[in-house]
């Protein structure tokens, strides 16, 4: 698959602080890649860097098939965290006002502009000033104006970390019909979106790259089988329970199955190494130990268990 | 620079200055002033007697001032009220923009910091022209009205080389609002550029008569007589200075915008 931007030792230092310390990282053609991080991990200035709003202090940025003499930003459609636009613009004024600054002509602007308003579902708002859209639409019309030209790249930055759960469903709606058609790159810190929309991703963790490939990959690489078992809330329950996470590290019979076990309030968590085994002799446990439970649940573990092991929170 | 890409900026200022009545109230404050000072200087005489609280029987003789006179009087207002309303409406032009975040996204689309600074200017200046050609003349007509007409010529110089005295320190409000991340700070440093080059060129006049100070000077004399005009010898370095800082103003600009496009 064709590598359409190559970012390799990428460095920014703000005064003293290393925001971003040596970040490298592929986007290949047509798939949908996520930045994941928690807070303060460098994913803004990550993105602001790429989009040429930045510096790097260092570092180099690539993208492929770009004729000599055109800027790199043509190739981009932006989309920041919280777009600011004119207010006393309409959506649709605006939309043709960012096509034409791409160089489309002003017919081509119009028509481009009415295709994705609609699109974005704000055909109806077009004509409308933007100091008086909702959170949502000015979302909406940030994702209009980054794809008016066509971009090959779609970089957003926390595109529905700001939005109520209605429109955070609008928006992931549209960019699941958008990484159809383009290549996206986004930063979240929301597991569920990245796990939902993207084929690759790229943890990050204090400015360095924690773990990346692609996410099936990553899944199987590092899915394990995880029992969950809600206690009820009785002194007794809890006992065992606190009793069994120091028992299973010294007893050789857990051991043999269970890789690891943490009590976080009333729920133990159990990585295991063979589910038949440990579900086997769990359930033996419980009833002989007569522990009273709320819920048992075997599953595996997801993205955000292997997220929360890489940022070592 | 791509002409349709600065046209489309520049345009959008224009459809900001409408619909913010900028290019409606701004024009309007000049020519009001414009008008103001001929009036004034006419009826001068009767102003003092209705409400000057004079003894009874007070005989009030004040010449008329030549009609050159008012005209320069006028320069002299807008040289004050007129440049203050003018840094007034463009302290925020950039640093506004910038502050709400809306410079990111207009300039991660291919135009480059040149353009887009340039749009601002023209947009400025547009804007700055109209309203001191309107004032200017709305003074000129009234004072042939009232007093005198005074020759085209003198009034068109005067005009010109006033324009350029408001170009020169508009640059700087242009410039110190995007070096700076505050606009009231923009427009008190360029305003107190003006005031201290005013000041600097009538307080020593033999030395400073090559900076952009002096320009204010040279078009109070422009419209009192052509024929004297020509005996300032540093005439043409004062213009040449000012024309070259006013470039440099705009080249710091972009300059200044390109090493921080966006906050944060």
């Amino acid at each position: 698959m064709n590598r359409l931007l190559q970012v390799e030792g990428l460095v920014k230092t703000f005064g003293t602080t290393q925001a971003v310390k040596g970040i490298g990282f592929n986007i290949k053609e047509g798939r949908c890649t996520a930045l994941l991080g928690p807070n303060g991990a460098g994913k803004t200035t990550t993105i602001r860097m790429l989009t040429g709003l930045l510096k790097p202090t260092e570092g180099k940025i690539e993208f492929q098939g770009l004729r000599p003499g055109e800027d790199q930003r043509s190739l981009l459609g932006y989309l920041p965290q919280s777009p600011a636009f004119h207010n006393w613009m309409s959506g649709m004024e605006y939309a043709v006002y960012a096509g034409k600054l791409c160089g489309l002509s002003a017919g081509e602007a119009k028509s481009r502009a009415k295709e994705l308003l609609g699109r974005v579902g704000l055909a109806d708002a077009a004509n409308r000033k933007i100091g008086g859209y909702s959170g949502g639409m000015k979302q909406r019309l940030g994702l209009a104006q980054a794809l008016i030209h066509r971009p090959r790249l779609l970089v957003m930055d926390e595109p529905v970390s700001a939005l109520d759960p209605i429109g955070r469903r609008e928006v992931l709606g549209i960019l699941k019909e958008l990484k159809e058609e383009t290549t996206v790159l986004f930063s979240t810190h929301v597991l569920h979106d990245a796990e939902e929309l993207c084929d690759d991703v790229v943890i990050i963790q204090s400015g360095q790259v924690a773990l990346q490939g692609s996410l099936s990959q990553i899944q199987s690489d590092h899915r394990r089988p995880v029992i969950e078992l809600k206690l009820e809330d009785k002194e007794s329950s809890m006992e065992w329970a606190r009793s069994f996470v120091e028992r299973h590290q010294t007893d050789d019979a857990w051991r043999m199955i269970i890789e690891d076990a943490h009590l976080e309030d009333r729920t133990l968590r159990l990585t295991v190494l063979d589910m038949e085994k440990a579900r086997q002799a769990l359930t033996e446990e419980l009833a002989k130990q007569r522990v009273g439970f709320v819920r048992l649940e075997a599953g595996y573990s997801s993205l955000e268990d292997l997220f929360m092991k890489v940022v070592g929170a | 620079m791509n002409a349709g890409k600065l046209l489309t900026l520049v345009q959008k200022e224009w459809l900001e200055l409408l619909r913010s009545f900028k290019l409606i109230w701004v024009p309007l404050v000049f020519v009001v002033l414009g008008i103001m000072q001929p009036v004034t200087s006419y009826y001068m005489p009767v102003i003092l007697e209705k409400a000057g609280n004079m003894p009874e029987g007070t005989v009030i003789e004040i010449p008329l001032p030549s009609g050159a006179q008012v005209l320069a009087d006028t320069l002299s207002q807008f040289g004050v009220m007129g440049l203050l309303i003018l840094a007034l409406s463009f302290m925020g032009t950039v640093s506004g923009e910038r502050n709400s975040g809306a410079t990111s996204l207009v300039l991660v689309k291919p135009i480059s910091f040149g353009t887009y600074i340039a749009a601002k200017w023209i947009s400025m200046m547009t804007l700055t022209w109209g309203a001191l050609l309107l004032g200017y003349a709305a003074s000129w007509y009234y004072t042939w009205l009232l007093i005198e007409q005074v020759a085209f010529g003198p009034f068109l110089l005067s005009y010109i080389l006033f324009g350029l005295w408001f170009t020169f320190i508009l640059t700087g409000t242009l410039l110190f609002s995007t070096l700076l991340r505050s606009a009231a700070g923009a427009a008190f440093s360029s305003l107190g550029l003006a005031v201290l080059l005013s000041l600097l060129a009538g307080l020593m006049p033999k030395y400073l008569s090559w900076s952009p100070g002096s320009i204010t000077g040279s078009a109070y004399q422009a419209v009192q007589s052509l024929e004297g005009f020509d005996a300032l010898a540093s005439f043409g370095w004062s213009i040449g200075i000012t024309v070259l800082l006013i470039g440099a103003g705009l080249i710091g600009s972009a300059a200044m915008l390109r090493r921080s496009p966006a906050l944060d």
